[in-house]
C-alpha cells in the first residue's frame, strides 16, 4: 500500500510539473524578434487581446477599491472641495467621445494610452504606501492597491510591446515618442497628485483605466478587425 | 465660483422676479411647487444620454420645470437642450452635448408663480450609465444533432450600439422556456452573437428572449419574444418507458397474487416449522422448567437396552425345522415379512432403505410387485408345468397380507477353488443360507435329485438393511421327503442368512444365522466371501444332503435378467469366471426353465425356473 501511494504521488507530481511547465511556457512566451528560431510568436490580435484583458482587470480592481472607499470614507455630498477635484492627468488631452477617438490617429492614440499609464506609475505607488501605513483599511484593500500598482507596470510594458509590434508591422509610424523616453510624457505639474486625497485619486484612476481600456479596444478594432469587434 | 454657486445666484434672481409677479396674484391657497426628484439618467450607446425627473406637486399653479447642468471643472451652466425628444419630464443630451469621462452636475428646477423648487443635484459620468437597447433580429431555428433536437439562436446587437468599432463591448444573455411553463432557463452567451440550446426536454412551443449589457453598465430590456416549435422527438422514448413500466407493474401484480395464493406453502418452504420433540415420555413443560434430571428420568425405559448378552444369543437361530407338506401351497406367515414387503413398493433392486429381502423381485410373495409378479409366476408356473412337470409351489398372495415364499435351501459347494477362503465342503461346515423363520420345502414331483425344491427363506428385516444383491442363494437339490422343520422360530433380525452349521443325525439341518454378504447383481453374482458354501449334489435316500467337494463340469451360472419376464436363459460363463463365482449365487427375476439346461446344472436346483428367487 505505501508503495503504491508513493508511486501515485510521484506520478502526480511529475504530471503537475509537466502541466505547469507547459502552461508557463505558453504564458511566458517571449515575443521573439525576427529571425529567432523556435520562438512562439504571438500575433497582433493575440497581443491586443491580452492587453485588453489586462486593462479590463485593472479597471475592475480600481472600481472595487473606489466603491470600498465610498463605504468607508464617504465624502459628504455637500463638500465644496469636492467640486474642485482635478485629476492630475487632466492635462493629457484625451478624446472624450467616439468621434474624437476615431478621428485620432493610431499613433496618437497609442501615445495617449502610454502617457496615461506612465502618469499613474508614481501616484499609485505612493497610494499603496499610504494604504499600507494607514491601518484604517483592511488588508484586502492594501493588497488590491499593490496589485493595481503592479498591473499598471505590466500593462504599460504590454502596450509598449504592442506598439513595437505595430511599428514592426508598419501599421504605425515610428513617431511614438513614449517608447524612447517615457519621462517626456510625464505631465509638467506632476506634483499635483500629491495633493490629491486618496478618494479623489481612486476616482481619477478608475476613470483613466476605463479610458485606457476603451482606447485599446478602439485601436484593436481599427487595426485588427473581425476578431470579436 | 463653482457651477453650483453660479446656478444658485441665477435662481435667486429668478425668484425675485417671480415674487414681484406673484405679488399681484390672487389670494388663493396656492403654494410653491414641491421639489422635483431626479429619477435617472441613461445612455443607450455611450454617445447620448437622457435624464428624467419626477415632478412634485405643483401647488395648484402651472409649474414649469427646467434642467440645468454644468460640466466638471467648468463654471458654465447650461440648460437642457432638448426637453421633448425623450418625452415628458426628460432632458435629452445629443452627441454634441455629451462628453464621456466628464462629470456632469445636473439639477432640475420646478417653478410656479409662487416659488421654485430645486431638486437634488446629481453627478453622473456617462460611461457608467449606459443601458443599451435590447438586441435585435433574434432568430431561433431547430437543428438536429444525432437524432436529438437543439435550438440555434442568433441575434444582432442593438443598432445604435457601436460594437464594431470597439466603442462598446456588449455581453449577452438569453432565456428559454416552454409555453406552458413559468420558469425561464437562463443562458449566458458572453460576447458571441449566437448560441446553441441543447437542454430541450420535450417537444412543444418554446419562447426565447435575449438581452445585453455593456461591460460597465446596466442590462437592457429583454428583446421581443421569438417562438419556435420543436417537434416531438421525445415522445417515442417516453411511450416506450411507459410501456415498460406498465408491463413490469403487471408482472409485479401477478407475482404478488401468486405469492398470496401460495403464502402458506411458501411459509412452510422458507420457514419450516420447527419440529417438536416427539419422544415418548418427554414432557416439554419439564424441559421448560429446566430440571434436566426429571426429564431424563422420564425417558428411561426399564430393562432397556437388554443387558445380558444371552438375549442376543437367543435371537440367534440355531436350527430350523423344515418340513415339506403335501400341499403344494406353502403358507408362510410372516408379519414382518409383510411389513417389510409392504413397505417396499415395486422396488426391484435397491433395498438400502431398510426393506427386507421381501421387496426383492425374486420373492414371489412380494405383494408389492403386483400383477407383474403374478404374471411372472403364472408364466413360470405354466412353463414349468409344461416342461418339467414339476410341482411348483404356488405362491398365493394372500390378500389378507400373508405372504408365501418359495423356500429354497441352498448349500454352497466347497468347490470354488478360487475362493481362497474356504474349501470346506463338509456338511458340518457347509452353511446354508436361509432367511426365514419358517420355511417349507415343496415336494418335488420327481424323485430326481434335480427336482426343484427349494426353500426360500425370507427373513423379515425391517430393522436391517438388506441388500438383495447380498443374498446369495444356492440351489439345493432336495428330496421330496426332506423334512426341514423349523424349530424355534426365531427371528434373527440382524442377519439375513442362516448358516447351516451341520446336519445332525436326525436329518436336521442346523442353521446358524450369518451376516449376509452378497455379490453383485449382474452376471453371476459371487457368493460373497462365501467360504463356507458348498454345493449340494443331491439328497440321498437317507435324507442327507450330499455336498460336492469340487465343482464339476461346466459351471453354469444362470444369468440374471431382472427385468425380463419371459425371457432369459442360462448363460454360460467362462470357466474362469465360474470358478470365481459360486454358481449357486445367482439372482433371477424370472426365468423359464429351459428343459434340460436346468438339469445340467450341477447340483443346483434352479429355483429361478420355479419362480422368483430371493435375491440379495
Amino acid at each position: 500500500m505505501p508503495g503504491t501511494i508513493r508511486s501515485v504521488s510521484l506520478v502526480s507530481v511529475v504530471l503537475l510539473v509537466c502541466l505547469s511547465s507547459r502552461r508557463t511556457s505558453v504564458g511566458a512566451a517571449p515575443i521573439c524578434t525576427n529571425g529567432q528560431v523556435g520562438c512562439h510568436v504571438l500575433s497582433l490580435d493575440n497581443l491586443f487581446d491580452r492587453v485588453i484583458q489586462h486593462s479590463a482587470r485593472m479597471h475592475g480592481i480600481s472600481s472595487d477599491l473606489h466603491s470600498e472607499f465610498e463605504q468607508y470614507f464617504l465624502p459628504s455630498k455637500n463638500q465644496i472641495g469636492r467640486v474642485g477635484r482635478i485629476c492630475h492627468t487632466s492635462t493629457i488631452i484625451t478624446p472624450n467621445g467616439k468621434e474624437n477617438a476615431q478621428r485620432m490617429a493610431r499613433e496618437q492614440l497609442t501615445e495617449v494610452i502610454l502617457k496615461l499609464l506612465i502618469a499613474w506609475r508614481d501616484p499609485l505607488w505612493h497610494f499603496h504606501q499610504s494604504m499600507a501605513h494607514h491601518h484604517d483599511f483592511n488588508n484586502f484593500s492594501s493588497n488590491k492597491a499593490l496589485e493595481m500598482n503592479d498591473m499598471v507596470h505590466e500593462l504599460r510594458q504590454g502596450v509598449e510591446k504592442v506598439a513595437e509590434k505595430m511599428q514592426v508591422l508598419g501599421i504605425i509610424s515610428n513617431s511614438v515618442t513614449s517608447l524612447a523616453s517615457p519621462e517626456v510624457l510625464l505631465p509638467s505639474d506632476s506634483a499635483d497628485w500629491r495633493l490629491m486625497k486618496d478618494y479623489d485619486l481612486l476616482y481619477c484612476f478608475r476613470r483613466d483605466s476605463n479610458k485606457v481600456q476603451n482606447y485599446l479596444k478602439i485601436l484593436k478594432c481599427r487595426i485588427v478587425p473581425d476578431h470579436g469587434c | 465660483m463653482g457651477c453650483g454657486a453660479m446656478m444658485k445666484s441665477v435662481m435667486e434672481v429668478l425668484l425675485l422676479l417671480m415674487l414681484i409677479f406673484t405679488a399681484h396674484a390672487k389670494e388663493k391657497s396656492y403654494s410653491p411647487p414641491e421639489k422635483p426628484t431626479q429619477t435617472r439618467c441613461r445612455s443607450p450607446e455611450k454617445e447620448t444620454f437622457t435624464c428624467w425627473w419626477e415632478p412634485g406637486s405643483d401647488g395648484g399653479l402651472p409649474t414649469t420645470y427646467a434642467l440645468y447642468y454644468c460640466k466638471e471643472n467648468s463654471e458654465t451652466v447650461y440648460e437642457c437642450p432638448d426637453y421633448h425628444t425623450a418625452g415628458e419630464n426628460s432632458c435629452f443630451f445629443n452627441k454634441n452635448d455629451t462628453s464621456i469621462w466628464v462629470n456632469y452636475n445636473i439639477s432640475v428646477v420646478a417653478t410656479n408663480a409662487l416659488g421654485r423648487a430645486f431638486s437634488d443635484p446629481v453627478d453622473i459620468d456617462v460611461v457608467y450609465i449606459v443601458e443599451p437597447n435590447p438586441p435585435e433580429k433574434l432568430t431561433v431555428a431547430v437543428m438536429e444533432d444525432k437524432g436529438w433536437p437543439f435550438l440555434l439562436v442568433s441575434w444582432e446587437p442593438p443598432h445604435k450600439a457601436d460594437t464594431r468599432s470597439g466603442w462598446i463591448t456588449l455581453i449577452y444573455e438569453l432565456r428559454v422556456r416552454l409555453e406552458e411553463e413559468d420558469d425561464w432557463e437562463m443562458h449566458h452567451a458572453g460576447q458571441q452573437k449566437m448560441f446553441n440550446i441543447f437542454s430541450l426536454r420535450s417537444g412543444g412551443k418554446y419562447l426565447v428572449e435575449v438581452r445585453c449589457k455593456p461591460d460597465h453598465g446596466f442590462w437592457s430590456e429583454w428583446s421581443s419574444t421569438s417562438y419556435v416549435n420543436v417537434p416531438d422527438y421525445f415522445h417515442r422514448e417516453k411511450s416506450m418507458w411507459i410501456l415498460v413500466a406498465l408491463f413490469s407493474a403487471f408482472i409485479f401484480l401477478i407475482l404478488t397474487w401468486l405469492l398470496h395464493m401460495n403464502s402458506h406453502s411458501l411459509k412452510h418452504c422458507i420457514l419450516p416449522p420447527v419440529p417438536g420433540p416427539k419422544i415418548k415420555g418427554f414432557d416439554k413443560q419439564l424441559l421448560k422448567n429446566g430440571n434436566s434430571d426429571e426429564i431424563f428420568s422420564a425417558l428411561v425405559v426399564p430393562n432397556f437396552p437388554p443387558a445380558s448378552t444371552s438375549k442376543y444369543e437367543e435371537m440367534l437361530v440355531e436350527y430350523l425345522e423344515v418340513y415339506v407338506p403335501e400341499e403344494p401351497e406353502l403358507m408362510l406367515e410372516s408379519k414382518d415379512l409383510l411389513d417389510g414387503c409392504l413397505k417396499s413398493e415395486n422396488s426391484r433392486s435397491d433395498s438400502d432403505s431398510g426393506r427386507g429381502s421381501c421387496d426383492s423381485h425374486t420373492l414371489l410373495m412380494d405383494k408389492c410387485g403386483g400383477t407383474k409378479e403374478e404374471e411372472r409366476q403364472t408364466n413360470r408356473e405354466s412353463s414349468l408345468m409344461e416342461t418339467q412337470g414339476w410341482k411348483e409351489e404356488a405362491i398365493n398372495h394372500d390378500t389378507s397380507g400373508r405372504v408365501k415364499t418359495w423356500p429354497s435351501v441352498y448349500s454352497p459347494l466347497p468347490q470354488y477353488g478360487s475362493n481362497p477362503l474356504d474349501k470346506q465342503s463338509s456338511l458340518e461346515t457347509a452353511k446354508q443360507h436361509s432367511l426365514s423363520t419358517s420355511s417349507f420345502l415343496t415336494q418335488p414331483g420327481t424323485e430326481d435329485a434335480l427336482g426343484p425344491s427349494y426353500t426360500d427363506f425370507c427373513l423379515s428385516n425391517k430393522q436391517n438393511h438388506l441388500h438383495p444383491q447380498m443374498l446369495a442363494h444356492r440351489e439345493l437339490q432336495t428330496r421330496s421327503d426332506v423334512n426341514i422343520s423349523n424349530i424355534g422360530r426365531k427371528r434373527s433380525p440382524a442377519s439375513e442368512y442362516v448358516e447351516v452349521q451341520r446336519v445332525n443325525k436326525e436329518d436336521m439341518v442346523l442353521l446358524q444365522p450369518v451376516v449376509s454378504r452378497c455379490g453383485h447383481i449382474e452376471g453371476c453374482p459371487n457368493l460373497p466371501k462365501g467360504e463356507d458354501y458348498s454345493k449340494v449334489k443331491g439328497v440321498d435316500c437317507d435324507n442327507r444332503l450330499l455336498l460336492q467337494r469340487e465343482g464339476t463340469g461346466e459351471d453354469v451360472c444362470p444369468c440374471v435378467d431382472q427385468e425380463t419376464n419371459g425371457e432369459g436363459g442360462n448363460c454360460y460363463t467362462s470357466s474362469t469366471v465360474s470358478t470365481t463365482q459360486k454358481p449357486t449365487a445367482c439372482m433371477y427375476t424370472a426365468m423359464p426353465l429351459q428343459g434340460e439346461t436346468a438339469l445340467t446344472l450341477n447340483g443346483y436346483v434352479d429355483s429361478a425356473t420355479m419362480g422368483n428367487m430371493p435375491s440379495c
